[in-house]
């Protein structure tokens, strides 16, 4: 039976861990011998991520003991009293599956954080607890049952994240990160208010409760509103175009570890947090009709997230306009409301994840070797093979080439445009990849054709290495064999038909 | 043997990595690896011949777990067709790497090229070996990575811009190839090719055509049909020569293939007989009239050794195109696929002649080159053997294979009145390539020697030029073990 402590478990562990980390990596500050100091973080990095597992894992496997009776189960604080306002915890084979992700690869970007950041700074200690701290909101918004405890946990996640960015501590980063909040402030706003109409008109703020008020509902029109709202708050969140103005300022200021983090993990966080209210709660045609709108903005994201790109010359600013473009791609299967779809989304969600973080990592390294603009990296691929050719392989995994991950997860997204009646989509996607293969090449061809600008050696960190051919073997490995995760996904496809 | 075919596909994937440690000790090495792993997979093929010859269904197929959520196996096929071109395709890696181990010799880099052109013929063979839409198109793009490198890193003048156009070209058609088979699946939904075919039949013809047209243009991007050929005279010219034997020689034969095999073989049946099917195949008609003619006009003019060449394939390809739009006639496709075996090794020889040509005297413009024969005796030889083979003058393999689609051209004239103009156009232009082919030869072997001190290539370069010399005049008289192959695959 899954009980309420085993759903705070994984959330709780990593608030608590985060807390101890400030500590422990204070002491380890102080310590000069740079091998016991190595020796004491991964060690401390072990027992966070061997327990944090440990509690997912224990999680999963108590909710598929169950499943086969009741897919959904819902968890509360308070079982009878005040039933609306008590914090609800719901778990289903996608949050499962979400946090099973998160947990994953949160993992190995901190691993690759504490190499990148190092304890050079008094602040670092706080770095990293401020990551264990979001993946734990992260985890709490993958289990949430509820309006408000989403908005609670996902709001605590995007505030979370602007110390990510503002942690390089330059003049750039605190424009960026002022420019985040605002926005994000923002966004908080409109959801706040398209909620407190939801509220009105059902009484409750409960996934499946609302879905049924509304789903009753006659007169749609104040849904509308309350839509625009939410969609918008929560479109402002994700990046969808036009409203994406933060997050190529945010991505190039912040240190390419925190980079990474965000665009692996609070990006696919918010992507999760559109399914879940567009797809499960907000379920078309029954409740609300909003394929088209969405189909519109995500075909404007992909054109302009690829265009952008095409004219960037700053490597950094160039992957996170290909978040951007990613942010359209996992929309063609949100709007598709297909099990293909959702399948495609998922999948997506991982591997477009390790993708952008393993190429925000390959350019942290870069960047610390004062490679910043396409001109500057000419050459580099002969005096850094090992980080040119991660860079080089997530650059074709982004353009959806066999044999690497990125061509399944964009074969999921088209097929479920095709089945969904969108065709022009498909069409559309399948044309801005070409666009992103382009200047995905030209930058490999900046690495590989053109003359070093350079003539001294360059060593590459091999630490830093190591995490990103994690993630390098994960995307050959997932593309040659993608029934690996779709084996995960399978038990949200067989729940989709209770929600559709 | 059971598991042949998988052992075909899994013996140079899982020996890319030997073959580049190898090549860090001993490039030679590599390079004789890299031959050796193309002759067991011969071997490997050859044992499942007379399967395919003898069984009812003149067909093999393994079939293994894959993705079975996207309704895929991983399922390995063979039939006639498939194999005499998979075994071709062999047979012209052997030469290139064989050819390699001297041509590249003072080249930098050498054990990454021997493992890229290891992963590239995984792809190569993969795409003529499978039956699941989703595997073809994985082999399909598989080619892509190790070529755009191939011809990057080791190519000539601006190679990567060459590689560039290549990539994007070839990527940008084969997104179409996906949204094809994407449609495919989603109104069958089914990715076996055979299985799907039967489902199509009962789609509605107005979808089938959408999902025809995106198949066929993807195709005919990789193909290098006239309006989309843009990529391949760089692409070809600037490769090192054995990657420009395997890009002329299989890589487009690829194409023709999968015209063959998915749009007229799998999608086309679910239209024939309406009107939009035989305008179809009139355009693919027109279309190869046009590429025939094009090709070989510029081939006429061009003074660069291997531009010419590259010219040629396109007209040829123009061929390959016009014997394809007379399907579903026995003679004419085989006749077609006989020409894409021939055509492959005409010019992969001819191709590496050049590329001797061109590491002997470091210039590549014919109007400086001349009186040659006697130099480099066995250059000169294959080189004519190739070109003339390439003009389609017996007793070279391409006579027959182009004599059989002309014999398919007028037993299909009886029926439709349109393919009068399309067949006199067409023997038209032969005489063009006997034109350019003639000129070649005379311009470099022929004529006052030009260059005063030239040696013959080194050992490995003749030998891999004598093996396809002997290939080509053996196909020309005596095709009848391809031919067998061939006419066992049935269409319709």
């Amino acid at each position: 039976m899954l009980e309420i402590l085993d759903v705070c478990l994984p959330i709780a562990s990593f608030v608590v861990y985060s807390l101890l980390t400030l500590p422990i990596f204070k002491y380890a500050r102080k310590i000069k011998n740079a091998n016991k100091k190595l020796l004491l973080t991964l060690v401390w990095f072990s027992i966070i991520y061997a327990s944090a597992a440990f509690a997912v894992a224990n999680l999963a496997t108590k909710y598929y003991e169950q499943a086969t009776t009741q897919p959904l189960v819902n968890v509360t604080f308070a079982e009878n009293s005040q039933l609306i306002f008590s914090s609800t915890f719901s778990i289903d084979a996608v949050s499962i599956y979400m946090a099973v992700m998160f947990t994953i690869v949160s993992a190995i970007v901190f691993l690759y954080g504490l190499f990148h950041i190092g304890f050079s700074e008094k602040t670092s200690g706080r770095y990293y607890a401020v990551m264990l701290m979001i993946t734990g909101c992260l985890i709490g918004t993958a289990f949430s049952g509820d309006f408000l405890t989403l908005f609670i946990l996902w709001e605590a996640t995007a505030a979370g994240s602007s110390f990510l960015m503002l942690y390089g501590g330059t003049k750039a980063s605190f424009y960026a990160t002022l420019k985040y909040l605002v926005m994000i402030v923002i966004a908080s706003a409109f959801i706040i208010y398209g909620l407190s109409i939801i509220y009105g008109i059902t009484g409750t703020l409960n996934f499946w409760a609302v879905k049924e008020a509304l789903i009753a509902l006659e007169n749609k029109q104040i849904l509308a509103l309350a839509f625009i709202f939410i969609a918008a708050g929560y479109a402002i969140e994700a990046a969808i175009v036009p409203f994406h103005m933060w997050l190529p300022d945010a991505y190039t200021a912040a240190p390419a570890s925190s980079s990474a983090f965000l665009s692996a993990l609070v990006d696919q966080g918010s992507y999760y947090v559109l399914l879940r209210v567009l797809i499960y709660v907000l379920t078309p045609p029954k409740v609300f009709e909003w394929t088209f709108m969405l189909a519109v903005l995500s075909a404007l994201t992909m054109v302009l997230g690829n265009l952008f790109a095409l004219t960037e010359r700053n490597v950094k600013r160039l992957f996170a306009y290909v978040c951007i473009a990613d942010v359209g791609y996992n929309l063609v299967a949100i709007t598709s409301v297909t099990p293909l779809g959702v399948m495609g989304n998922l999948y997506f969600f991982f591997i477009g994840g390790i993708t952008t973080a393993l190429s925000f990592m390959a350019v942290g390294i870069l960047n610390k070797m004062g490679f910043k603009t396409l001109e500057s990296i000419s050459g580099i691929g002969r005096k850094m093979p090992l980080t040119s050719l991660a860079l080089t392989l997530s650059a074709f995994s982004f353009a959806g080439v066999p044999p690497f991950a990125g061509f399944i997860a964009k074969y999921l997204v088209f097929t479920a445009a095709i089945e969904a009646n969108m065709g022009w989509l498909a069409v559309l996607g399948v044309l801005t990849s070409v666009i992103q293969a382009a200047y995905l090449l030209r930058l490999i061809n900046y690495m590989y054709a053109k003359e070093p600008k350079i003539e001294e050696k360059v060593k590459e960190p091999k630490k830093m290495l190591i995490p990103i051919f994690i993630f390098v073997a994960a995307i050959i490995i997932l593309g040659i064999y993608p029934t690996i995760i779709l084996n995960l996904i399978e038990p949200v496809i067989q729940q989709l038909p209770s929600i559709f | 043997m059971q598991n042949a075919l998988l052992l075909t596909l899994l013996l140079p994937s899982i020996a890319t990595p030997i073959v580049y440690f190898i090549g860090k000790r001993k490039a030679k090495a590599a390079g004789l690896l890299v031959a050796l792993i193309a002759v067991i997979d011969i071997a490997l093929l050859f044992t499942i011949v007379p399967s395919v010859l003898n069984s009812t269904e003149h067909q093999y197929v393994e079939a293994y777990y894959w993705i079975p959520t996207l309704g895929s196996s991983l399922t390995l096929f063979a039939d006639g067709i498939s194999l005499s071109l998979a075994i071709i395709t062999l047979i012209l890696i052997v030469a290139a790497a064989l050819f390699s181990i001297n041509y590249m010799q003072e080249r930098k880099g050498l054990p990454e090229y021997y493992a890229l052109l290891t992963l590239l013929f995984v792809g190569l063979v993969g795409v003529f070996l499978t039956s699941n839409l989703l595997l073809f198109y994985f082999c399909w793009e598989l080619m892509l990575v190790p070529a755009y490198f191939i011809i990057g890193g080791w190519g000539y003048k601006e190679p990567y811009r060459a590689a560039f156009k290549f990539f994007i070209f070839t990527h940008a058609g084969a997104v179409f190839v996906l949204l094809g088979i994407g449609a495919i699946f989603m109104v069958t939904g089914d990715l076996n090719m055979f299985q799907a075919k039967d489902a199509l039949m009962l789609v509605e013809p107005d979808l089938v055509k959408w999902i025809l047209l995106s198949l066929t243009v993807g195709f005919a991007v990789k193909m290098a049909v006239v309006p989309v050929h843009m990529w391949l005279p760089d692409a070809h010219s600037e490769a090192p020569a054995p990657m420009s034997a395997l890009l002329s020689g299989v890589i487009i034969s690829a194409g023709a293939y999968a015209i063959l095999r998915l749009s007229l073989g799998i999608v086309f049946p679910a239209i024939m007989g309406t009107d939009f099917g035989s305008l179809f195949l009139h355009g693919l008609a027109v279309f190869g009239v046009i590429s025939a003619f094009f090709g070989s006009f510029i081939a006429l003019v061009e003074n660069d050794v291997k531009r010419i060449i590259a010219y040629s394939s396109i007209a040829h390809m123009g061929y390959v195109l016009f014997g394809l739009s007379l399907f579903p006639f026995q003679n004419a496709i085989t006749g077609t696929v006989l020409h894409l075996v021939n055509h492959a090794v005409s010019k992969g020889l001819l191709f590496l002649s050049a590329g001797a040509l061109m590491k002997q005297l470091e210039i590549r413009d014919i109007r400086e080159m001349g009186g040659l024969a006697g130099q480099m005796p066995v250059t000169a030889t294959s080189s004519a053997t190739s070109a003339l083979s390439i003009a389609g003058i017996p007793p070279f393999a391409c006579f027959f294979s182009e004599f059989l689609i002309f014999i398919g051209a007028f037993e299909i004239i009886n029926n439709d009145g349109f393919y009068l103009f399309p067949t006199a156009l067409m023997l038209v232009a032969t005489v063009l390539s006997l034109a350019y082919a003639l000129r070649y030869v005379t311009h470099i072997f022929l004529g006052p020697q030009k260059i005063a001190e030239v040696k013959e290539s080194p050992m490995a370069m003749k030998f891999s030029m004598a093996i396809l010399t002997v290939l080509v005049v053996i196909l020309g008289v005596w095709p009848t073990f391809f031919i067998q192959l061939i006419t066992t695959a049935s269409f319709v």
